[in-house]
């Protein structure tokens, strides 16, 4: 396992990446300001007019007070459409950051599912393409385009640090452009109901060199080492043997079920059940033994294993780096 | 020979009478409340029909409230164990669904109902029957809710009840089918109001109250029905669709069979955005009612506080994408909605600017009611800066759907409703009930719900921007969310003690409150120159305006017309623009027939929530009941065989047996 | 316990006005023009729902579905056109009370909108598609059934007060809902020329 950052930052006020950059210091920070501002006058307005010193009496229709008064209120208008202007053009300049798809972009294609994130690298051939879940390494510096799709509900892929969300929906694809400017691990959670397990729905971001990146990436492309040691091996077996291949697939065995995440390099992630616990020894086991205790709802059953079996499975899943 | 024969006597039926003495006796008698539980259920006044309403209306704020308190609690602590997500998820709904659909809307029915007739000088509203049917659908509907929930079969897709979420595949049980048809209850009953205030404000207000010199309560009820009547069909048609996908096999939403589950959000939210502006614009109402009584001056600007009305209105309706900057749609057409959705904040801007002009120039008196006005313009308007914020579309798509958003809106519904809510019932209390609210107990009660809510709801922004989504019902202790959390739930637990003490105001008032006078608080609308609680027929005789202040310009005396029957319910219909004496109009009597209408209603949609029979069992009952309801008694012989003033038509008025 | 309500000085007497009258100056026919604007809107949803599906996904009949008839559907709306003849007729003859041509008028109003009834068993058939099919199939019965359940009001509405009309204890008042019921035909009729376009026509027209 990963012991990498858990779970990783989570702030759309201290961004990473270009995209949440602009939106904080072009868009939050100038309206948060004007905000603070306008909230002053209007409530210090309020409170004069409610408190100030007046002669006692019937209230004076003095037109020339009426004529202030409309000059007053006119301006406070005019004031208000200059302001909503200002956020119209602010608006406009920030929208053209977070879209495109340039050339030397990365593509990542994810496929919501209830509850987990299916993580797709394409190649250049079948073998080359690289599947893992609710883990989405990316290399610094450079734009990284992701495909979104869902094969049952609409899902909203969500990581505050790098940039805004974007909807998966069923029947469509959409794209979001994202990137990491510094090296770090990110969190994102989905951010549309999506049923029983949706706030359990998190993933991780892994932000890294270039060169770290491309060798994390050829290691998901191939298949992981057949287990060394003889309680691996055993653990293989349990794998194998029993309900497991029915949902999960490992590349180089004949495991090949995709109704769960992929496990083939399952060592290599951070987390267990979509970012809900770090990616332990005894996570694992607990997750194994009962799904249904970390994340009522969840898809997977429960298993019934043997002390010796579940220590030799969990082995062997954290042997598959 | 012939002088000792005595001329016929005139009609006894009141037209002829000049003097209240006169009316009153027979007016009493006529429109009588009927006594005892079945006079209850037939009754057709207005203020009866409005006081259910509300009542009804605040029981569901106190129940999502508590929906709320428990929400707050499971949230105050990390992996806290109190609601399980299958719970939870029904709770969120619950709160969502009861807040919007079951007090939200009808409470402003209901006062929209009660206050309009009286201010207008009317009598009734248009058709008191449907009014009566109205409530009674309000009524079964949440009743029909409120059970399946207490059975575990409430609600869990959301309010807005997204598909594919929604659908019968990721959605196998009742409880979503109940959510579509509960919810056409109340649609049904917000339709109705808003036909009544519309029919009702154009034909039956008093003479000389042109459109000019309508109270802006009045022009804000017109137009926010007018909103009900282009809105609400969304909804309902929406819900359907639902209803049949996952009754009846349709593809509205089907993605394999050539549906889209975005249809569902543009129908949904097409009705879903002006919904907002419907809760918001009768509040804008209440608060310049409050402010010029308190200020002892007409509200500053007139003109364009009807104009910021119907801006409000009609800008509104051209909103409803700013829900779905998230879903990937073309940015040419986001952008229109930006600017749309930017530009709805001018109206506001204009309308809080007149109400500060009106308290600066006028006497303002800082009562209880004047309170809560001011607690809305600074708690709404922190609403209104996030609103103009989340309309821009990249800052949008790093909020939306998070709890930044959750704080936005509660800032503007509970800051530009409730407050004005709370003051319009500190402020209309001694005109319904005839005794004064407690002012002591009033400022605790707002100073505790002010602190409250804005401790709720402010961490919300920051915790939105920490990454928690909405909709969750646990979050991990490693994300930091904890103490924020803490602090929203403490501020609701503030929230609690606080409508608590309103409660036990209004229990102490009802009791033993001070009794009120008819204006207690020198007003100038006509509602306050009826008795305090108003008498059934609400005006001895139908006042005469001038102005917008009648009371203020007539003290102590209004011009009044007579001529109207005391023998039947006669009321007095006016012309659209010039409000002049156009027509009188017989009103029906107590019946039983809009409750029945009511039952047949409930029959037909909740079984229509368990199988399509339902319209094959509904519709009869429907048609029996309405043809029950309006097949004519021939109650009225005068009408059978009048031959006066129906010469007004020019026809020969017999009509053969 | 009440306090007493503000002293009224009369200024005028309406003694005189009339208790019935007809068009925008009775309070039903607001109610009427209320209830056409709610299920109007109702309609434009089924419609705009349809088009959406059309232009969005557009998995749309001929390619997905049968094309459908046109023979009794173009009969339907060429009865429904002239239907507002007699229509405007009997609202005529409902202004004057004459009762005589009301009575009239009305069974003849009520034997139409029967027949339109039938018709529209017929229109669904004419589809050639079941509602569950597919979305095209759902869009198509969601605008004739929608329709539909106003044609169904208007068929009891009509003949129940037709019924009324023979009533021994009719009171003037009621004949004003003669032209009520008209002005709920005129809807009812001249919005389902675009409808009946829409849902008929469509699959027939070219299109991405």
């Amino acid at each position: 396992m990963q012991t990498i950052q858990f779970p990783g930052a989570h702030s759309a006020l201290d961004p990473a990446g270009p995209q949440a950059t602009a939106i904080k210091a072009w868009l939050w920070d100038p309206m948060y300001a004007a905000a603070v501002v306008t909230f002053v006058l209007v409530v210090a307005a309020l409170l004069w007019a409610a408190f100030r010193r007046r002669p006692s009496g019937e209230p004076s229709t003095d037109l020339r007070h009426e004529r202030g008064l409309t000059r007053a209120v006119g301006a406070a208008t005019v004031v208000t459409v200059l302001v909503i202007f200002a956020v119209l053009i602010l608006d406009g300049v920030v929208g053209h950051a977070s879209t495109g798809a340039p050339a030397n972009a990365l593509r990542v294609t994810v496929t919501g599912h209830q509850w987990w994130w299916e993580v797709v690298y394409p190649g250049h051939s079948a073998d080359e393409v690289a599947t893992t879940a609710n883990e989405i390494h990316v290399p610094v510096g450079r734009p990284v385009v992701i495909e979104l799709r869902s094969t049952d509900v609409i899902h909203s892929l969500w990581v505050p640090s790098l940039g805004p969300k974007r909807d998966l929906i069923p029947g469509r694809t959409n794209t979001l452009r994202l990137q990491a400017d510094r090296a770090g691990v990110y969190r994102g959670q989905c951010a549309e109901f999506c049923g029983a397990q949706h706030a359990k729905m998190a993933f991780t971001v892994v932000a890294e060199p270039p060169a770290r990146f491309a060798e994390w990436l050829s290691n998901q492309r191939a298949s992981p080492a057949p287990p060394a040691d003889s309680l691996s091996q055993r653990g293989q077996q349990v794998f194998l043997n029993g309900s497991c291949p029915l949902c999960h697939a490992v590349a180089g065995t004949r495991a090949g079920g995709n109704i769960g995440p992929d496990l083939s390099h399952f060592a290599s992630r951070s987390t267990i059940a979509a970012g809900t616990r770090p990616n332990t020894l005894g996570n694992l086991s607990g997750w194994i033994v009962d799904p249904q205790s970390m994340k009522p709802g969840t898809k997977m059953p429960p298993n019934e294993l043997s002390p010796a079996d579940l220590h030799a499975l969990t082995t062997y899943l954290e042997s598959l780096r | 020979m012939s002088s000792t024969i005595p001329a016929p006597a005139p009609p006894q039926d009141g037209r002829a009478a000049t003097t209240v003495a006169e009316v009153v006796p027979q007016l009493e008698e006529t429109w009588r409340h009927e006594p005892g539980l079945l006079g209850w259920i037939r009754s057709v006044d207005h203020k009866r029909i409005g006081t259910r309403y509300f009542i009804t209306a605040f029981v569901f704020f106190l129940l999502a409230g508590l929906e709320a308190a428990v929400m707050r609690a499971q949230l105050a602590r990390p992996e806290n164990t109190l609601l399980g997500p299958d719970a939870y998820n029904q709770f969120f709904t619950m709160h969502g669904v009861t807040m919007m659909f079951m007090f939200a809307v009808p409470v402003m029915d209901a006062s929209k109902l009660y206050l309009v007739p009286l201010m207008i000088g009317a009598r009734n509203v248009a058709f008191p029957r449907l009014n009566a049917y109205g409530y009674w659908v309000l009524l079964i509907g949440g009743l029909f809710l409120y059970t399946a929930f207490f059975l575990n079969t409430g609600p869990d897709a959301g309010w807005f009840n997204y598909v594919p979420l929604a659908s019968s595949q990721f959605s196998p049980t009742r409880r979503v089918d109940v959510w579509a048809q509960a919810i056409t209850f109340t649609e049904i009953s917000s339709l109705v109001a808003a036909v009544e205030i519309i029919v009702t404000v154009f034909k039956c207000r008093a003479p000389g109250m042109t459109l000019d010199k309508m109270p802006l309560l009045v022009w804000a009820m017109l137009v926010q029905s007018f909103m009900v009547l282009f809105a609400m069909p969304w909804v309902a048609t929406a819900s359907q669709f639902i209803a049949m996908d996952r009754l009846v096999h349709t593809h509205f939403f089907d993605v394999a069979l050539g549906g889209d589950a975005i249809l569902w959000q543009h129908l949904f939210w097409f009705f879903g955005h002006p919904e907002v502006y419907i809760i918001f614009v009768p509040a804008l109402g209440f608060v310049s009612s409050i402010v010029s009584t308190f200020t002892r001056r007409q509200i500053f600007g007139y003109p364009a506080m009807v104009l910021s009305l119907i801006a409000t209105a009609v800008l509104g309706f051209g909103l409803w994408v700013h829900h779905m900057f998230a879903t990937g749609l073309p940015q040419l057409g986001e952008s229109f909605f930006t600017a749309a959705s930017l530009t709805i904040a001018i109206p506001s801007g204009v309308q809080i600017f007149c109400w500060i002009a009106t308290i600066w120039s006028g006497r303002p008196r800082i009562t209880v009611p004047m309170l809560w006005v001011l607690g809305f313009v600074v708690t709404f308007i922190i609403g209104g800066f996030t609103g103009v914020m989340i309309a821009s579309v990249p800052f949008d798509q790093q909020v939306h759907d998070t709890y930044f958003i959750v704080a936005h809106f509660h800032y503007v519904l509970i800051g530009g409703a409730v407050f004005p809510l709370f003051g319009a019932m500190y402020y209309w209390f001694p005109k319904v009930t005839g005794r004064m609210l407690s002012e002591s107990l009033g400022r605790w009660h707002f100073w505790l719900f002010f602190i409250g809510v804005n401790l709720t709801f402010f961490p919300m922004h920051q915790l939105g921007f920490e990454g928690m989504p909405r909709r969750v019902y646990t979050y991990l202790p490693e994300t930091g969310w904890g103490p924020l959390n803490q602090l929203a739930s403490l501020g609701a637990a503030t929230i609690f003690v606080s409508v608590l003490l309103f409660l036990i105001n209004v229990a102490r008032s009802l009791r033993a409150g001070s009794p009120a006078t008819r204006d207690p608080w020198g007003a100038a609308t006509l509602e306050w120159a009826a008795a305090s609680p108003p008498r059934p027929y609400n005006f001895a005789f139908i006042p005469v305006v001038k102005d917008l202040g009648p009371l203020w310009t007539f003290p102590g005396q209004l011009p009044a017309v007579t001529g109207i029957r005391t023998d039947v319910r006669d009321v007095l219909l006016t012309t659209l623009i010039g409000a002049r004496p156009d027509s009188r109009h017989r009103h029906p009597k107590p019946t039983i027939w809009p409750f029945m209408a009511g039952i047949a209603t409930g029959i037909f949609f909740i079984t229509l929530v368990f199988t399509p029979w339902g319209f094959v069992i509904g519709v009869p009952l429907l048609t029996a009941a309405f043809i029950g309801w309006a097949w004519p008694r021939g109650q009225d012989h005068r009408e059978q065989m009048s031959v006066e003033a129906e010469s007004a038509l020019g026809v020969s008025p017999e009509v053969p047996a | 316990m009440t306090s007493t309500p503000m002293e009224l000085r009369p200024v005028a007497s309406v003694a005189d006005l009339p208790t019935t009258t007809f068009g925008h100056r009775s309070i039903a026919w607001w109610g009427t023009i209320g209830f056409i604007i709610i299920e109007g809107t109702t309609l434009f949803i089924c419609a705009m729902s349809y088009l959406y599906l059309r232009v969005t996904v557009g998995q749309w009949a001929p390619a997905y579905a049968p094309l459908p008839d046109l023979g009794v559907p173009a009969v339907q709306v060429a009865l429904m056109v002239a239907s507002n003849v007699p229509m405007v007729l009997v609202d005529r003859a409902a202004r004057r009370l004459d009762l005589t041509a009301v009575r009239s008028g009305m069974v003849i109003m009520s034997l139409l909108v029967v027949v339109m009834c039938v018709l529209r068993g017929f229109e669904l058939a004419a589809l050639n598609v079941r509602w569950d099919e597919n979305a095209y199939a759902t869009a198509a019965w969601a605008i004739l059934v929608s329709h539909g359940t106003l044609l169904l009001v208007e068929a009891l509405e009509t003949l129940a007060q037709t019924a009324l009309m023979f009533n021994r204890r009719l009171e003037q008042r009621d004949i004003s809902a003669i032209a009520d019921g008209a002005l709920y035909w005129y809807f009812m009729t001249s919005v389902w020329v675009p409808l009946a376009a829409i849902a008929f026509l469509t699959p027939y027209v070219a299109g991405p």
